[in-house]
C-alpha cells in the first residue's frame, strides 16, 4: 500500500495541477460579483443598455422572476437583423461625439435615452436625435467605423482564436491522420523570458502567437513583444516593456496579442499594421509589426496606462493577461482583478480605445454607465469591486459588437453586499455596441454567483444551422459549470433550450439573497452527475476512507450547494470545471464543437472574520502582493463577513492525493445539430505519475487536469497540449483517438496554432508550463512540420 | 540450499510473522476506527468490517495460525465483490479498493510456509 501512495501523490500532483489550472483560471477569472439576479437578468440586461444606464440600480427585471427561466436571456428585443447596421450607424452618430469630447455628454444622453426607450429602435432614434449639425461628421464617422474585411485564417493565424470568429479552425489539410506520424520539430525558439528571483513560482505564460504574413507575433510571460520568422524561428525584433515582477497577479501570463491594420493610414505609414498587447502592469502597448517600434500616435508615445481612473495603484491587483478585441477600429479590454481580496477592489470597467490614436472611445462601468462613460470625473474612480473580464473578448466586426465574458464581483463567495447592478451583470456574456459603448444584450449563466464561476472561455461565433437549411448568426458560450449555450448574436436570445432549475437549497448564511433557481443548458453540458460517497478516491483504502468521511462531514446537496462556514462544503464542478480560457474549437465542415474540460470538485469553507484575522489572512493592499497563491486558498474578502478557503481540486488534507476518482479532465466532440456527444475521451496519460514520484512512462490514459485549448484542422486532426502529462498530441477528429504525440519538456498549457509558409503546414505550441498546474516552466515555442519530400 | 536444509528456521519465521501481524494490525485499526466513524455518519460499512477482519487476521498471525490465511482470503474476496458492486469495471476507481489489499494478500501468502511449519510444530 505504501508503495502505491507515490502514485497517488503523482496523481495528486496531477490533481493539484488541475487545481492549479483551475485556480489560475479562476484567479484570473474570478472575480465574483454579485450574481445576477435571476434570470431576467437577461431581459433586463438586454435591452438594457438603456436601463442599465439610466438606472443602474433598478435592474429591471431583476427581481422579477427568479423562477422564470432565465433562459433566454437575452432579451433581444427585437432588433433582428436589420438592426445591426442601423444600430451601427445610429450608434455611430452617438459615438462620434467622442471626437469632440465635450459634446459627448449630450450626445450620449440623447442616444441613451432613446436607446432606453426602445432598445431596438434606439439606433434609429439616436441618429435622429443627433441630426442637427452633425450630419457630416456622422457620415465621416460612419465610414471610418464601417465594418472592415477581416483577415482570413489559413496561411495566417491572424487572431488569437484563429479566425475573426474565434473558431480555432484551420482550412489547412496537408497534415492528416495518415501522415501525422511523420510530424517532426522544424525549429524551437526561446523567448528568453524565464522567472528569476521573486517571480519564481509565478509563471504561467500561456503564450499563443498569431501569424501574420511572414511573422509570428507573440508576447512572453512578462509581456516582451516578440516577432519571429514563421518559417525559421529566427527573431525579427523584440520590445521589452520592463514589467516589474511585483505586478504579477495570479501568474505571469500574456495569452496573446492582437494585430490591427488601420484602413485610414497610408500603406507606408509607421504602424499601418500594429500589434497591441495588454500587460500585467496594466498598460496597453502598440508597436509596428514590421519594426517593433512603439506607435507614437497611440496614447502616450505608444502606451496607455490602464490604471488611469482605477484608483490607488496596488501592484498585482489589476492586470491584463488577454489580448484586446478590436472591433471597427476600437480596441476593447477588460482586466483581471485579483480575486477575493476586498469588496473595495479595482473596477471591472471595460474600456474601448481608438486602435490608432489610443484615445478613450468609451468606458462601460456597469455600476455607473452614464457617469463614467468618458472616464471618471476628476478625483473619482470607476465603480469599485464590480465584475470584471479577465478572459478574451470576441469581436464581431459585422454587427459592431464585442462579446464580453464577465466574471464575478471581487468578493466571489459572499453575495449579500453586492449592488443590484453587480447582480444584474455578474457572470454574464454581455454584447456591447462598440460604436456607443452601450450594452445591447446580456445572458447570465449564474445568478448571485458565490462559486467563482467566472466565464472563462472566449466565445466562438458561428453560423448556426436553424433547421431549415439556413443559418443564424450565433455565438457559442461555454461555462465552467460545463454548460454550452448557443445564442443569437444580434439579440442574445437562446437558440438552444435553456432551463431554469430549482437549486437544492439556498443554505443558512444568505438564504434570502441567493437565487432559488439557476440556469442550465438543456442542449449540452460537460458536467457529470453529482458526487456520491463511492466517488471518493485515494491510493489505498485508508486514504479513500478518510475522503469518504470528509464527504459525509461536508455540506453537499449537489450542483450549486451554497457556501457554509461551520463546515466545509463541496463545490462540484469546482471553479476549475468545465471549459476555461483555452476555449472551444469549432469545425463547421464536420459540424462539431471540440471542447476539452476539467471535471474536478473544490472543498471550500467560509472563514468567519475573527478567525481569518487570527490566521492573518489579509487583502493584497495590506500584506502586499504575495502572488501565485491558489485562487481562493485563504483570500480575505475584506468588507464581507467571511474570508474564503478553497481546497482547489479537493485533495486529501493528509496525503495530498485527490479525494475524487479520475478522470479529472477530458475532451469531447459535440454534434452542432443535435447537441449530442459524438465521442468523449479522458485527456492525459499517467506517464508523469508513478510510485515514489518516478514517472512511470506508462501510456495508460487517466484523464488529467488540463488548461489550454485546441485547434481543429480540415486535415481531420485536433492538436492540443493542455493536459499535465506534458504531451502535445494530435487527435483524429472522427474517432477521438490520439494518433500522434510528442513529449514536451514543459507543460503545454497554451493554445496551439497552425499556419502555412512556402506551401508547408506548420503546427506550433509554446509550452511555457504553469505554476499552479505544477508543470515545468519554460520559454520554448516549438514548430512542427512534415519532413520535406 | 542452506536455508532449505536448516532445521532451525523457526526463529526467523517467528519474528517475521510477528512483524506482519503488527503491520496488519496497524492497517486494520484505522480501518476499524475510521470505518466505525463512517458507519455512524451513514456511510459504507465495508471499511469497518474489513478493519475488523484485518485485526482478527493479525491476531491469528500472532498465533501462527493458518486460519489467518483463510480469513484474509475471505476478506480479500469480500473486498473484490464489494468493489465490483460499487464501481464495476472502472479501473481507476478500483485502484484504491483492490490494489493495496491484493498486495497485502500476496505478502500474507508468502508467509504460508512459516505458518504451516508453526502449525506442524504446534501439533507436535
Amino acid at each position: 500500500m505504501i508503495r502505491t501512495t507515490p502514485l497517488h501523490s503523482k496523481l495528486a500532483a496531477a490533481l493539484i495541477v488541475t487545481s492549479a489550472l483551475t485556480a489560475p483560471a479562476l484567479a484570473q477569472d474570478t472575480q465574483p460579483a454579485p450574481a445576477a439576479t435571476e434570470a431576467p437578468a437577461s431581459p433586463a440586461t438586454t435591452d438594457t443598455a438603456p436601463d442599465a444606464t439610466a438606472a443602474p440600480d433598478a435592474p429591471a427585471a431583476a427581481e422579477a422572476t427568479p423562477d422564470a427561466p432565465a433562459a433566454p436571456a437575452a432579451a433581444e428585443a427585437e432588433a433582428p437583423a436589420a438592426a445591426p447596421d442601423a444600430a451601427a450607424t445610429g450608434a455611430t452618430a452617438a459615438t462620434s461625439p467622442e471626437d469632440g469630447a465635450t459634446d459627448a455628454g449630450a450626445t450620449d444622453q440623447a442616444a441613451t435615452g432613446e436607446a432606453g426607450t426602445a432598445a431596438t429602435e434606439g439606433a434609429e432614434a439616436a441618429p435622429a436625435a443627433e441630426t442637427p449639425g452633425a450630419t457630416t461628421q456622422v457620415a465621416a464617422e460612419s465610414d471610418e467605423r464601417a465594418p472592415q474585411p477581416q483577415p482570413e485564417v489559413g496561411q495566417d493565424w491572424p487572431f488569437w482564436g484563429g479566425d475573426a470568429n474565434a473558431q480555432r479552425y484551420s482550412p489547412l489539410d496537408q497534415i492528416t491522420p495518415e501522415n501525422v506520424g511523420n510530424l517532426e520539430r522544424a525549429w524551437t525558439f526561446h523567448t528568453g523570458d524565464l522567472p528569476e528571483g521573486a517571480a519564481i513560482g509565478k509563471y504561467s505564460p500561456e503564450n499563443t502567437p498569431v501569424k501574420v504574413g511572414d511573422a509570428l507575433l507573440m508576447c512572453s510571460a512578462m509581456n516582451i513583444l516578440i516577432s519571429i520568422d514563421a518559417a525559421t524561428g529566427e527573431e525579427n525584433w523584440r520590445y521589452d516593456p520592463k514589467v516589474s515582477p511585483d505586478a504579477i497577479p495570479y501568474g505571469a501570463t500574456c495569452r496573446g496579442v492582437s494585430v490591427y491594420t488601420a484602413p485610414e493610414l497610408p500603406e507606408d505609414a509607421p504602424c499601418k499594421t500594429r500589434v497591441i498587447e495588454g500587460t500585467v502592469d496594466a498598460r496597453l502597448i502598440a508597436a509596428d509589426t514590421r519594426t517593433g517600434e512603439l506607435c507614437q500616435d497611440f496614447g502616450d508615445s505608444g502606451q496607455i496606462d490602464l490604471w488611469d481612473g482605477i484608483g490607488e495603484k496596488v501592484p498585482g491587483w489589476y492586470a491584463v493577461t488577454a489580448p484586446p478585441a478590436i472591433v471597427r477600429g476600437i480596441a476593447v479590454t477588460g482586466a483581471q482583478v485579483k480575486d477575493g481580496q476586498a469588496e473595495d477592489a479595482p473596477s471591472g470597467v471595460i474600456r474601448g480605445y481608438d486602435a490608432v490614436t489610443g484615445k478613450l472611445a468609451w468606458a462601460w462601468d456597469l455600476g455607473a454607465p452614464e457617469a463614467m462613460k468618458n472616464g471618471p470625473p476628476e478625483g473619482e474612480t470607476y465603480t469599485r469591486g464590480t465584475p470584471n473580464m479577465w478572459t478574451t473578448a470576441t469581436a464581431d466586426e459585422e454587427l459592431g459588437l464585442v462579446y464580453l465574458p464577465l466574471g464575478n464581483s471581487s468578493v466571489d463567495y459572499w453575495a449579500s453586499n453586492r449592488s443590484e447592478a453587480e447582480n444584474d451583470w455578474s457572470t454574464s456574456l454581455v454584447a456591447i455596441d462598440v460604436l456607443t459603448g452601450e450594452p445591447k444584450w446580456s445572458f447570465q449563466t449564474v445568478h448571485k454567483d458565490v462559486w467563482d464561476y467566472d466565464l472563462g472561455s472566449q466565445v466562438t461565433l458561428i453560423d448556426y444551422p436553424n433547421g431549415d437549411g439556413g443559418t443564424v448568426p450565433a455565438v457559442i458560450l461555454p461555462s465552467k459549470q460545463g454548460d454550452i449555450y448557443i445564442l443569437n448574436r444580434e439579440t442574445g436570445e437562446a437558440l438552444t433550450p435553456v432551463g431554469e432549475v430549482d437549486v437544492p437549497t439556498t443554505g443558512e448564511l444568505e438564504p434570502d439573497t441567493l437565487s432559488k433557481t439557476q440556469p442550465v443548458s438543456e442542449w449540452h453540458t460537460l458536467r457529470k452527475d453529482p458526487l456520491q460517497e463511492k466517488d471518493m478516491w485515494g491510493f489505498t483504502p485508508i486514504d479513500q476512507l478518510w475522503c469518504r468521511i470528509q464527504f459525509r462531514l461536508s455540506s453537499y446537496d449537489g450542483f450549486y450547494t451554497p457556501p457554509t462556514a461551520d463546515k466545509f462544503w463541496i463545490q462540484y464542478p469546482g471553479y476549475n470545471g468545465g471549459n476555461d480560457w483555452g476555449s472551444i474549437a469549432y469545425d463547421a465542415d464536420a459540424g462539431l464543437i471540440i471542447a476539452n474540460y476539467n471535471d474536478i470538485p473544490n472543498h471550500n469553507r467560509l472563514i468567519p472574520r475573527e478567525e481569518a484575522d487570527e490566521l492573518g489572512i489579509k487583502p493584497i493592499y495590506e500584506q502586499g502582493n504575495q502572488g501565485a497563491n491558489a485562487e481562493g486558498a485563504g483570500d480575505a474578502q475584506a468588507g464581507s463577513p467571511y474570508a474564503i478557503n478553497v481546497n482547489a481540486g479537493w485533495r486529501n488534507d493528509v496525503t495530498g492525493v485527490p479525494c475524487t476518482a479520475p478522470p479529472y479532465g477530458g475532451i469531447r466532440a459535440i454534434d452542432i445539430k443535435t447537441g449530442e456527444t459524438v465521442w468523449d475521451r479522458p485527456l492525459g496519460t499517467a506517464r508523469r505519475n508513478g510510485p515514489f514520484g518516478i514517472p512511470s512512462h506508462l501510456p495508460f490514459t487517466i484523464g488529467l487536469p488540463n488548461n489550454g485549448g485546441s485547434v481543429v484542422t480540415k486535415g481531420g486532426l485536433i492538436f492540443i497540449g493542455a493536459a499535465t502529462d506534458n504531451l502535445f498530441r494530435a487527435i483524429d477528429v472522427k474517432t477521438g483517438e490520439t494518433v500522434w504525440s510528442d513529449v514536451l519538456d514543459q507543460g503545454g498549457q497554451a493554445n496551439p496554432i497552425t499556419y502555412e509558409v512556402n506551401g508547408e503546414q506548420f503546427v506550433l505550441i509554446g509550452p511555457g508550463g504553469h505554476h499552479f498546474m505544477e508543470t515545468p516552466i519554460g520559454d520554448e515555442v516549438i514548430a512542427y512540420k512534415l519532413p520535406k519530400g | 540450499m542452506a536455508y532449505a536444509s536448516e532445521p532451525h528456521s523457526r526463529p526467523r519465521g517467528h519474528w517475521a510473522t510477528t512483524i506482519l501481524a503488527v503491520v496488519v494490525a496497524l492497517l486494520g485499526l484505522p480501518l476499524l476506527g475510521l470505518g466505525a466513524w463512517l458507519i455512524v455518519l451513514g456511510g459504507s460499512w465495508y471499511y469497518g468490517l474489513a478493519g475488523l477482519g484485518l485485526i482478527i487476521v493479525a491476531v491469528l498471525l500472532a498465533q501462527r495460525s493458518m486460519a489467518a490465511i483463510w480469513l484474509y482470503l475471505l476478506v480479500w474476496l469480500g473486498t473484490l465483490g464489494w468493489a465490483y458492486w460499487e464501481v464495476g469495471t472502472d479501473w481507476w476507481a478500483q485502484v484504491p479498493r483492490v490494489v493495496a489489499p491484493t498486495v497485502l494478500f500476496v505478502i500474507i501468502l508468502l508467509f504460508t510456509p512459516l505458518l504451516g511449519r508453526r502449525t506442524r510444530e504446534g501439533a507436535l
